[in-house]
């Protein structure tokens, strides 16, 4: 990870040209200067500089980013302001600690594998004495008014069998031996695996139907963008180890995810944590990195998915949703879009489609109003398209839209691309 | 005029609690980071003040605006900070009155083509908002996707439409504004394009870099929405080349809604960053024209024939409008992206007369043999605005006297040209030393003594447009 001087001289680089303001979700909504990219990296310059006078707001500006990356890809300096967020955040719960339950959650939840699956087995048990069906859309709604998930907040639900608990699953975590089709390694991640397995259904599906053999390595665990965003480095690199060393176990001539977050952590950050480590390890994460394939990218790009039928014809209308962290990051934004041509359903662009919906950077958690706020736009690009269907490539996109739909009263389903498939 | 201020690190206690009391204590602010945020614009030189205020309209500016004659403080305007030449800083201290909450559009009159709009709308929003409804406002500053209409007013911004178009002032009615004083008066008209009742008080405060008053309303002038454009890109192997073309499509009656030039320096850094095959080539010609769909054929076919005549390498017409996009983009970034080639930028926007601008372009290239600097030139050569930026390194001491020797031998040539130090940016500070070299002292004179009529304390934006001994300084 990059020294004090090597964060500073990225802030320099800023000549406060201000044009990173005409993309930010944040600022969009906030209008004031703090809250922009320009404002962050003049608050994070300072800070590395050892400006003593800043508190609580310079901290409450750094949460607001959702890490879009809007702004790095729009910086003629090319300066790297979600880098420099990242950094003033894990700076933060260096010299503070992480909060109590962003701490629990993630120390041992994220990072266990048995802890975080019983807790969420026993939470998956009981979330109908608090959580009812959402009568509109598919999802949950608080039976109370309670803090943080009350106000008509529509949850995802957590899944009756976990995705990797499935037997069928199960039976694919480990190869079956036929080296004439391409073996993929499938990094299922959380989103998938506890909120939205019906993805990673349709993920082994489509493969199969593409003519791949799928494994799903079962020691992988969660990919660690989550703590990272909150600036648990610590956490983030024991992840990044672990599943290192789960898909190590087997040859697989891709790794291959359905969660653009993931993928992007799988293929950028991870050199980036595991830099530092022992000598061997740049090259095994070379290794692992240069394999890892999101599912669009694969399918069209590789694999040469043909499609068939899908849902159903003609008369649908389906827009798409460019997950900032496929598009921005993996610079993936035409494949998925050639796939949906394939389902035989009517495609129609919505405006600004590549604005970030407001859930990344642990926004959705620790701001949910401004997470709103920023979804709004979106809401009104789905509405203003008359789509039936929003397809994205993205679990946190999914469920963020899912909420944002239900609140600002637009109808449409939200799935992933593979799932129309 | 003597002028003591009250503490600069200091507002006391009984003026602190005034101003969260006219604004509301949410739209005040003395903390840190916020004095961090609105300490700097586009110069990079930022200086905090001791208070950020966010007024919601003309009567809270006119409570603030008394308060600082009475107590004797500097008020500062601002809009998105980004401006060129540091016209929002607060050099001395005080506080930035910042139009961030005062940005709703009003209303716009499809009938009378004319928009209500406040200070602190984004330019560009405005253009979406009123282009469709099938109008246009045509100032378009390279900043416009983030500046604001009070501070393109402040500044009387151009952009590369105002050969055709002309700039904002053409564009603004009539305006509510708060004098330094604390009075409110409207100026203008609010929805017609006539109007000669009184001084021309809209003329006055257009330009006056938020020294005179603040704007809290503008009220301004919409065309009908052209029905359709073509944008050419036109590559020149000399920089003469290119510069004859420009004149000679002009000579042919050609008015094109752009016209814009860029040289081999600034073309080779914006490759590395937009990599669009620019490669080896010494001169572009960025050409946008409009209009009706059979006029702008017909334009085109003109203007293909008449750089061919004048030796272009290469003629290509935007296919669609993410072509369009890309070379826009390409035009958009230069200014800040020249920073790859040395670390300090001394930026400057010179006119001349168009019939001029092939001495001006070959005079500078020599200015930069001669100063050993590397110096790129770009810009609007259809009204002979050309934005030179001398690139040096700002911490080797020869190389930032040679750029400040360079600087001074550009104004020098532009002003034996026939032209203007300043098209767009603005005097603030950083031009403010060399004001005299276009104006005579008894221009200068008149100036200020309309400046101490309406701001007799000195209180609003103080330390800008006119030298004194702060401002004299070389600038970074």
């Amino acid at each position: 990870m990059k020294s004090l001087e090597e964060h500073i001289k990225e802030a320099l680089k800023c000549v406060r040209c201000g044009a990173c303001k005409s993309v930010c979700p944040s600022f969009d909504v906030r209008r004031r200067e703090p809250s922009s990219p320009r404002g962050r990296v003049a608050l994070i310059e300072a800070s590395l500089k050892g400006e003593e006078g800043l508190g609580g707001m310079y901290v409450g500006h750094i949460k607001e980013c959702t890490l879009c990356g809007s702004c790095l890809n729009n910086c003629p300096n090319g300066v790297d302001v979600p880098g420099l967020v990242m950094a003033a955040r894990a700076e933060h719960v260096r010299r503070e600690g992480l909060s109590p339950v962003a701490s629990f959650a993630l120390r041992n939840m994220l990072s266990s594998d048995r802890f975080m699956p019983w807790a969420l087995k026993l939470a998956s048990k009981l979330q109908g004495l608090f959580l009812k069906s959402s009568s509109v859309e598919n999802g949950l709604v608080s039976r109370f008014s309670l803090p943080f998930i009350g106000g008509g907040r529509l949850l995802p639900e957590l899944a009756g069998v976990f995705f990797m608990d499935r037997r069928h699953v199960r039976a694919l975590s480990e190869a079956k031996g036929d080296s004439s089709k391409p073996r993929i390694g499938f990094f299922v991640g959380c989103g998938v695996n506890y909120l939205l397995p019906d993805i990673g259904e349709s993920t082994v599906r489509v493969l199969n139907e593409a003519g791949a053999e799928v494994v799903v390595p079962s020691g992988q665990v969660c990919c660690g963008m989550p703590a990272l965003s909150t600036g648990d480095v610590k956490t983030a690199r024991s992840l990044a180890l672990k599943n290192l060393e789960a898909f190590e176990q087997g040859e697989y001539d891709y790794i291959v995810t359905s969660c653009a977050t993931c993928g992007h952590g799988l293929k950028n950050i991870f050199r980036e944590l595991l830099s530092d480590e022992e000598d061997g390890m740049s090259a095994r994460v070379e290794r692992f990195s240069s394999r890892v394939k999101d599912i669009t990218e694969l399918l069209e790009g590789i694999l040469s998915y043909k499609g068939r039928a899908g849902e159903g014809s003609g008369d649908r209308v389906v827009t798409y949703h460019d997950p900032c962290h496929l598009r921005k990051y993996q610079g993936i934004s035409e494949e998925p879009r050639l796939l949906l041509e394939k389902t035989g359903l009517r495609f129609k662009g919505m405006k600004n489609p590549c604005k970030c919906c407001g859930l990344g950077g642990g926004l959705a958690f620790s701001n949910y109003e401004l997470s709103m706020e920023i979804a709004r736009k979106k809401a009104e690009g789905v509405r203003g398209c008359g789509a039936d269907i929003v397809a994205t490539a993205c679990p946190g996109c999914i469920i963020q839209l899912k909420d944002a739909l239900h609140r600002y009263g637009v109808r449409a389903k939200v799935v992933h691309v593979v799932e129309l498939l | 005029m003597p002028r003591t201020w009250m503490s600069r690190t200091m507002l006391s206690d009984t003026v602190k609690s005034e101003l969260e009391r006219i604004a509301g204590t949410a739209n005040v602010s003395f903390a840190r980071e916020d004095l961090i945020c609105y300490s700097y614009d586009a110069t990079n030189n930022p200086v905090a003040p001791d208070a950020v205020v966010f007024p919601g309209g003309a009567e809270e500016v006119s409570l603030i605006l008394k308060m600082a004659n009475s107590e004797r403080f500097p008020v500062v305007p601002r809009g998105a900070g980004t401006g060129f030449t540091g016209g929002s800083l607060p050099v001395e201290g005080g506080v930035v009155l910042s139009t961030e909450r005062m940005r709703s559009i009003r209303g716009i009159d499809t009938e009378n083509l004319t928009a209500d709009v406040e200070p602190g709308v984004v330019t560009g929003e405005l253009q979406s908002e009123v282009e469709g409804l099938g109008l246009f406002y045509p100032p378009d500053p390279t900043s416009l996707k983030f500046s604001t209409i009070g501070g393109n007013i402040a500044e009387c911004a151009g952009g590369p439409r105002a050969l055709k178009y002309g700039v904002t002032r053409d564009y603004v009615l009539g305006l509510e504004v708060v004098l330094p004083t604390g009075d409110i008066i409207m100026t203008g008209t609010k929805k017609t394009v006539k109007g000669v009742v009184g001084y021309d008080l809209t003329r006055l405060v257009v330009g006056s870099e938020g020294t005179l008053g603040v704007v809290t309303r503008a009220f301004l002038r919409l065309l009908p929405l052209p029905e359709a454009t073509r944008t050419m890109l036109v590559k020149f192997s000399s920089l003469e080349d290119a510069a004859r073309a420009v004149s000679a499509i002009i000579s042919a009656r050609i008015i094109p809604s752009t016209l814009e030039i860029m040289d081999s320096v600034s073309i080779r850094c914006v490759d590395e960053f937009a990599k669009i095959g620019l490669s080896g080539v010494e001169a572009v010609l960025l050409i946008e024209v409009d209009g009706r769909e059979d006029g702008v054929e017909r334009d085109v076919a003109d203007v293909e024939r008449i750089c061919k005549e004048n030796r272009s390498v290469e003629f290509r017409v935007a296919a669609d409008r993410f072509e369009v996009k890309d070379l826009w983009k390409v035009r958009r970034s230069i200014s800040p992206a020249l920073k790859r080639i040395k670390p300090t930028k001394l930026n400057e926007d010179v006119v001349v007369p168009r019939s001029r601008l092939v001495e001006l372009i070959s005079g500078i290239q020599d200015i930069a043999r001669k100063r050993g600097v590397v110096i790129a030139s770009f810009g609007h050569a259809g009204d002979g605005n050309i934005h030179v930026n001398v690139m040096v390194d700002g911490n080797d001491p020869r190389e930032a006297r040679a750029g400040g020797d360079a600087v001074r031998d550009i104004f020098d040539l532009t002003v034996a040209l026939g032209g203007t130090i300043s098209g767009e940016h603005g005097v603030g500070i950083t031009k403010a030393p060399y004001i005299n070299m276009e104006l005579t002292d008894q221009d200068i004179e008149a100036m200020k003594r309309i400046k101490r009529a309406l701001d007799p304390s000195g209180v609003l934006n103080p330390g800008k447009i006119f030298p004194s001994p702060d401002t004299g300084a070389p600038r970074g």
